[in-house]
């Protein structure tokens, strides 16, 4: 019960939170903290779990995003059908890139992935006809839980905490059942892996897969709070090095570490930009050059982040 | 096998191989250093696929079969550079291999203990993989090929690297297997463990078969003593 | 040395702000920061291997991958902290000016920036084939036991190794900078054609790199004739996707060396 003690206080706490705070700021800083735990936590799979580090995750964020912008932009349909096709459209992308694992290791593939997120970048800022190019889409709000117009963050925070314990019992799957031990043990070495019967292609294939669909939901999730789409964010490598940030910095290949991640690496931008925003956005690169050196110093000398630190494997 | 050939761009490393092992014998694969046995040991286990020539298994085709298929299959393997999950403690190592034949996460982790029990590693069963001495590797990785309930398991080079005092309780677990009806093949440096264990020896020289039958026989035969010691002492 | 650089990108950014200081302060013409630039960036190479480098050298790759990926962050950042987002010109006299060769219309700067390239390339090439420590570098990325064997300091080859390819990006960049305006990322879609390249033209060879670059930019100037320029690095992107798809050693380059995880 203890190893959980701290995941419970988390969840309890984002749980409760909304009941007890009013202040819009720091709501609207906790549905953050959910969301980009929840993109950590799905990168996570793939890159913690599975061994397989892409850093080309905003591609199924965006295409969540979009699929979500668009429904309601183009099609007059729900919102949670942009969560469903964005997620299938997601799942089949993350199909393709997890064949390219299995032909690429190391940091070749990691360079496919940053090639592939640029391909849907180009495409969703270049194709005016169907995602009115680089300006972006605005997402239209219209009330209503099923058009996923909310306006109260209180309950976006519990819609987001909701696919938050999914996430994050999903981790958690992936370390005590049989398809878990599996892909750890591709994770450690392949071929020994293989040599035990274990089928390691089609289990990276269905890790990358499934980190692609949650990813996908957090985008379309993430664009129906944010309002407003845009590709240059949306399909960022930088977008996708945060998702790798928060996780490594909370704990690779640990169920709650990403979400520990997201809540230093949230806190302290949000922090630094109400102060610093007005003064030159600028200053705000200040904090990435902190998470730069973070990054560097953790995965030398502290690889199991925040989680190994507060537990001393 | 059949035949089986295997070149790595201008070296044969396996040339013509052919032999057949019937279920339940303990055959030993002898050879100086690059004779090829590791590369037989992957053509069988499917790591490479030979250029030419077949193997098979009961019948079924097993060439170019990729590893996995290979193992579930029934074909288990240990390595000669050993290769344990290090972030993984000795029983969940175990229960990798258990979990190819069993669906049941709680049955595997009983299984992979009754293998620890066996190899004599059950005091090492929460322990990091990568905190255990070379002896305990080697038979750590023993009892993981074994999890996966395989009918021929093809042992290389097992007793390499273990120190004296702890090869007699190598070799006696190995013979335990062979007499549980497990088929063996290994391949040894050891002329005194081979000679021990083997009922049949095939050697092996440059990639070819030079000598296949009796261990006593082929002990005495002409070629493997000059593929060994050279041609002055073939007597 | 079997390590991506993924700040690779960055320091071709340095150059070209190097470039860009060196004309708004200094009225340094960039082919003549050139010839500062190369001492500069050996310098800033050995540095950085020093510093970040040199303790991750043998370690997994995913360390070395966050490890390059952070000093891109903090390269980056350092860049828009220091000297804001604002895109920088460098408007040197002859920006304009274009040079007649058998019909077609080339600038100038590109043409001097093509011919310097390839000359770099060229003399590289030859450092690497003919000379002792070109002999060196490669014995090592051959095989780095066997080279400690034969008594190589195979870290300061490394050190060697990587301050080269600083350099030669840095001063990539200082040719650059008359050509494409200069802000803090400028280095992104530089750098993504730079691993086209490689892959394409096969890892480790430096000769298939030229060729494969060439090849890049033919595609992507047909591209943009008949297709369109808003669509021509997806072009390039897609031919790289499908080159890894289809053979991902490249043209030149040793079947399978993509999967031996470099």
């Amino acid at each position: 019960m203890r190893t959980y003690a701290l995941a419970i206080a988390f969840f309890a706490a984002a749980g409760l939170a909304p009941l007890v705070v009013d202040d819009a700021f720091l709501l609207d800083t906790l549905v953050l903290i959910l969301v980009w735990g929840c993109a950590a936590g799905a990168w996570n799979i793939a890159g913690g779990y599975a061994g397989q580090i892409s850093l080309g995750h905003s591609a199924f964020f965006g295409l969540g995003a979009y699929a979500a912008a668009l429904c309601g932009v183009r099609w007059n349909i729900s919102p949670w059908y942009g969560v469903a096709i964005g997620a299938a459209v997601a799942t089949a992308a993350g199909t393709v890139i997890g064949f390219l694992a299995n032909r690429l290791r190391g940091p070749y593939f990691v360079i496919a992935t940053i090639a592939v997120s640029q391909v849907l970048l180009l495409g969703a800022a270049r194709w005016r006809g169907f995602t009115a190019g680089s300006e972006g889409i605005p997402v239209p709000f219209r009330a209503g839980f099923w058009a996923l117009g909310i306006a109260d963050k209180r309950i976006w925070v519990w819609i987001v905490l909701v696919l938050a314990l999914v996430v994050y019992l999903s981790q958690l799957y992936l370390e005590r059942s049989r398809r878990g031990f599996q892909l750890a043990a591709v994770r450690e070495d392949e071929d020994a892996a293989l040599s035990l019967g274990v089928r390691a292609r089609r289990l990276k294939v269905a890790a990358i897969a499934a980190s692609a669909a949650f990813t996908a939901v957090c985008g379309a999730l993430w664009a129906q709070y944010v309002g407003f789409v845009d590709p240059l964010y949306v399909f960022s490598v930088d977008l996708s090095v945060r998702f790798s940030l928060a996780a490594i910095i909370g704990g690779l290949g640990t169920a709650l570490g990403p979400f520990l991640g997201a809540v230093l690496v949230t806190t302290v931008e949000t922090w630094l930009r109400a102060e610093f925003g007005g003064l030159g956005s600028h200053l705000v690169g200040l904090y990435l050059i902190l998470y730069g050196i973070a990054l560097i110093v953790m995965v030398r000398y502290a690889p199991q982040g925040l989680m190994g630190l507060i537990y001393k494997r | 096998m059949r035949g089986v050939t295997k070149r790595f761009g201008g070296i044969t490393a396996n040339r013509g191989i052919t032999f057949d092992v019937a279920a339940g014998e303990l055959v030993g694969i002898i050879g100086p250093n690059g004779a090829g046995k590791s590369t037989l040991f992957e053509c069988i286990s499917g790591f490479y696929a030979p250029d030419e020539g077949e193997v098979e298994l009961e019948g079924a085709r097993l060439t170019g079969l990729s590893p996995d298929l290979v193992c579930r299959r029934g074909i288990a393997r240990t390595f000669q550079k050993l290769r344990p999950f290090q972030g993984m403690t000795v029983a969940e190592n175990v229960m990798v291999g258990a979990l190819t034949r069993t669906r049941d996460v709680r049955h595997a982790r009983d299984q992979a203990h009754e293998w620890l029990r066996r190899v004599g590693l059950s005091e090492k069963a929460n322990a990091y993989a990568r905190t255990l001495s070379t002896g305990q590797r080697k038979r750590l990785e023993l009892a993981r090929a074994l999890a996966t309930g395989p009918r021929l398991l093809l042992l290389d080079e097992v007793t390499g690297g273990v120190d004296q005092r702890s090869i007699p309780a190598l070799v006696e677990l190995v013979r335990e297997l062979h007499a549980g009806g497990l088929t063996l093949l290994v391949i040894e440096h050891n002329m005194r463990v081979v000679t021990a264990v083997a009922q049949r020896i095939i050697a092996l020289h440059l990639g070819e078969v030079i000598a296949d039958g009796a261990p006593a026989a082929v002990a005495r035969s002409p070629r493997v003593v000059e593929a060994y010691l050279g041609q002055a002492y073939v007597a | 040395m079997r390590v991506v650089n993924f700040a690779h990108g960055e320091f071709l950014m340095l150059g070209m702000y190097a470039a860009f200081w060196a004309f708004t302060l200094l009225h340094a013409d960039p082919y003549l920061t050139l010839v500062v630039a190369v001492p500069l960036f050996l310098a800033v190479g050995w540095g950085s291997y020093a510093l970040i480098m040199r303790p991750i050298v043998h370690t997994s790759h995913n360390v070395q991958v966050f490890t390059t990926v952070g000093l891109s962050i903090v390269l980056q950042n350092l860049a828009l902290v220091l000297w804001t987002g604002d895109a920088r010109f460098v408007r040197t006299s002859y920006y304009a000016s274009v040079i007649n060769l058998g019909g077609a219309v080339l600038n100038l700067a590109q043409v001097v920036a093509f011919v310097l390239a390839v000359a770099l390339t060229a003399a590289l090439f030859a450092f690497m084939r003919f000379s002792y420590t070109g002999k060196l570098m490669r014995a090592t990325a051959q095989d780095r036991s066997a080279a400690m064997l034969m008594g190589i300091d195979t870290g300061r080859i490394y050190a060697l190794t990587w301050a080269v390819g600083i350099t030669c990006v840095g001063a990539a960049g200082v040719l650059l900078a008359p050509i494409y305006p200069v802000y803090p990322t400028v280095g992104l879609q530089f750098v993504l054609i730079a691993y086209i390249a490689v892959v394409l033209g096969g890892l480790g060879d430096m000769a298939g790199a030229l060729i494969a670059a060439l090849i890049i930019a033919a595609v992507e100037v047909i591209g943009s004739y008949t297709i369109g320029t808003s669509w021509k690095e997806v072009l390039y992107l897609l031919l790289f996707i499908a080159i890894l798809v289809v053979r991902p050693s490249g043209l030149f380059g040793q079947r399978g060396s993509e999967t031996l995880g470099v």
